[in-house]
């Protein structure tokens, strides 16, 4: 594995949010420091508000931290260019109403600055791929959940991104969208692509994943190859293990 | 220029198609329809009625795509949270609000277009069933207000866009919307009130004086865009004048435009 080109880059970054009138402070993420190398498929794992969400959020620049640095493929995340190499598909999409599919990709392929006859290709090669190919034309307000979920991969994908960013993209899914979605990150893998992506159905992550990070209340416990883990037991127990180890307070 | 028009594209396509266009379009063209039956109840002035009902009904349909369409387009994005989507591109907030702000301009553009159409058709009705009640007319002031009418709502757009940079509902823009467009056209009278309230015997406080005046600095003056009474009765504006409002319309669109994208830069969508 080619283990040795940096992707992802956090040091030492930190985040906090004001909350309600008192403005009182919530620290979602505190002193990350984290690495993704070329071709890895890594694992976010953590409880619902760990901060998993917020860690993907710095990521791409939807906020900022309020210390440390983030950089993707050498450049930091603030720049937009950054995200010429970036997909990413958030937490439940929602997309425009009246939009189909095709149009969709076809934005997506433009701000990337793609030719149109590439858009074209790629729209309907992605749209095959993940069984949107008949509903393309359609508005996407006449789209289920799960068709919308996998709209969302498509538009993530259609400028070639390097770096696959999916904030838990197996949510909401039945079990034939989730495979689908297991094998297209099978596929990204196989061609290279460095995919980082949050979950907490530890099956999938057991499946797919390079590494694992468990991030705990904002702050990452456990960051290892997933064989290395395996070997202590299984995922659940340990990430339960983990859980449990943050909330009587266990240093790291 | 290609992420713009990216933008305002995938805006513009989302707009046209929404069904609360429809339903606002054929309102105004219900009002212009009802033109010649008001004003063969009507008898008195009948070309200066016909005049301001069916610019009038520009102006509402206008106003009513602004509230309800426009509105909606940009602070859905931030409701619904698509503008992950949008972010998550090569794009900078900056082109993010301006190619927007595009989109729903050629979307308000193309309607009073087809209101105007409509709106003369209407007016030449009434002028072809009553030629002697049309001893003034002017087809050219006619044309110039619409387009001031189409000035004001690209003014008053660009303020929701302000707003919706402020907020995360697009309720609260839509109310701040509609209180600037309120408090946009009583601003001028308010002004001249407090200023010379001796006319109307009345005192004025000076505290009450520089609050208005410290208003109409902010708030855009809509009246100024008003230009239906002229158009109606068929008086000529000097060009002087029309240029320094169509002026203060740019220069206050792009002034709003620039600060609600410095705040965009900064806000966390957390």
């Amino acid at each position: 594995m080619m283990q040795h080109t940096e992707v992802i880059r956090f040091e030492n970054v930190s985040k906090q949010f004001r909350e309600g009138l008192r403005a009182r402070r919530v620290q979602a993420v505190t002193d990350l420091s984290l690495t993704i190398f070329e071709g890895e498929v890594f694992g976010f794992l953590g409880p619902n508000g760990a901060g998993k969400s917020t860690t993907i959020k710095l990521l791409i620049n939807l906020i900022t931290p309020d210390s440390g640095r983030i950089s993707i493929l050498g450049r930091d995340v603030r720049e937009k260019e950054t995200r010429l190499h970036v997909g990413f598909l958030p937490e439940n999409p929602y997309f425009y109403d009246h939009l189909t599919a095709e149009e969709l990709l076809w934005f997506g392929g433009r701000v990337a600055g793609l030719d149109r006859q590439i858009i074209r290709d790629r729209s309907a090669d992605l749209l095959s791929r993940v069984g949107l190919s008949e509903a393309a034309r359609r508005p996407l307000r006449t789209y289920s959940k799960g068709m919308v979920q996998r709209a969302g991969l498509a538009l993530a994908l259609v400028h070639d991104p390097k770096v696959v960013i999916l904030d838990e993209p197996m949510s909401g899914l039945d079990p034939i969208g989730r495979k689908m979605v297991v094998d297209l990150i099978i596929d990204l893998k196989r061609e290279g692509k460095t995919v980082f992506f949050s979950s907490h159905i530890l099956n999938d992550v057991e499946r797919l994943c390079d590494r694992v990070g468990i991030v705990v209340k904002g702050s990452l416990r456990r960051v290892e190859p997933l064989a290395n883990l395996l070997l202590e037991g299984d995922l659940e127990q340990i990430f339960l293990r983990e859980v449990d180890a943050a909330a009587i307070g266990v240093p790291l | 220029m290609n992420i713009y028009w990216s933008i305002a594209l995938i805006t513009f396509k989302e707009g046209i198609r929404n069904r609360a266009l429809y339903g606002i379009s054929l309102l105004a063209l219900l009002l212009l329809a009802a033109n010649q039956l008001i004003c063969s109840m009507i008898m008195r002035d009948v070309g200066k009625v016909a005049v301001d009902i069916a610019l009038s009904s520009i102006s509402l349909a206008g106003l009513l795509i602004v509230f309800f369409v426009g509105i909606n387009l940009l602070a859905k994005d931030l409701d619904r949270k698509t503008i992950y989507m949008v972010l998550s591109r090569p794009i900078s907030r900056a082109q993010y609000l301006i190619g927007k702000y595009s989109g729903i301009a050629l979307l308000l553009v193309l309607s009073v277009l087809i209101l105007a159409l409509f709106a003369l058709a209407s007016i030449y009705l009434v002028k072809g069933t009553y030629p002697d009640y049309f001893p003034r007319f002017s087809l050219a002031m006619i044309l110039i207000s619409i387009g001031f009418s189409l000035l004001s709502l690209l003014v008053l757009a660009a303020v929701s866009f302000f707003f919706s940079t402020l907020s995360s509902s697009s309720f609260t823009t839509l109310v701040l919307t509609i209180v600037t467009y309120i408090i946009g056209h009583s601003l001028q009278e308010v002004k001249s009130l407090v200023e010379a309230p001796g006319l109307v015997g009345i005192k004025v406080s000076a505290t009450t004086v520089g609050m208005v005046r410290f208003a109409s600095y902010f708030f855009p003056n809509l009246t100024l865009f008003d230009l239906k009474a002229q158009a109606a009765h068929a008086l000529a504006i000097p060009g002087s004048y029309l240029l320094w409002v169509f002026l203060y319309g740019i220069i206050y669109i792009v002034v709003v435009l620039f600060a609600a994208c410095m705040i965009f830069s900064r806000r966390q969508f957390a």
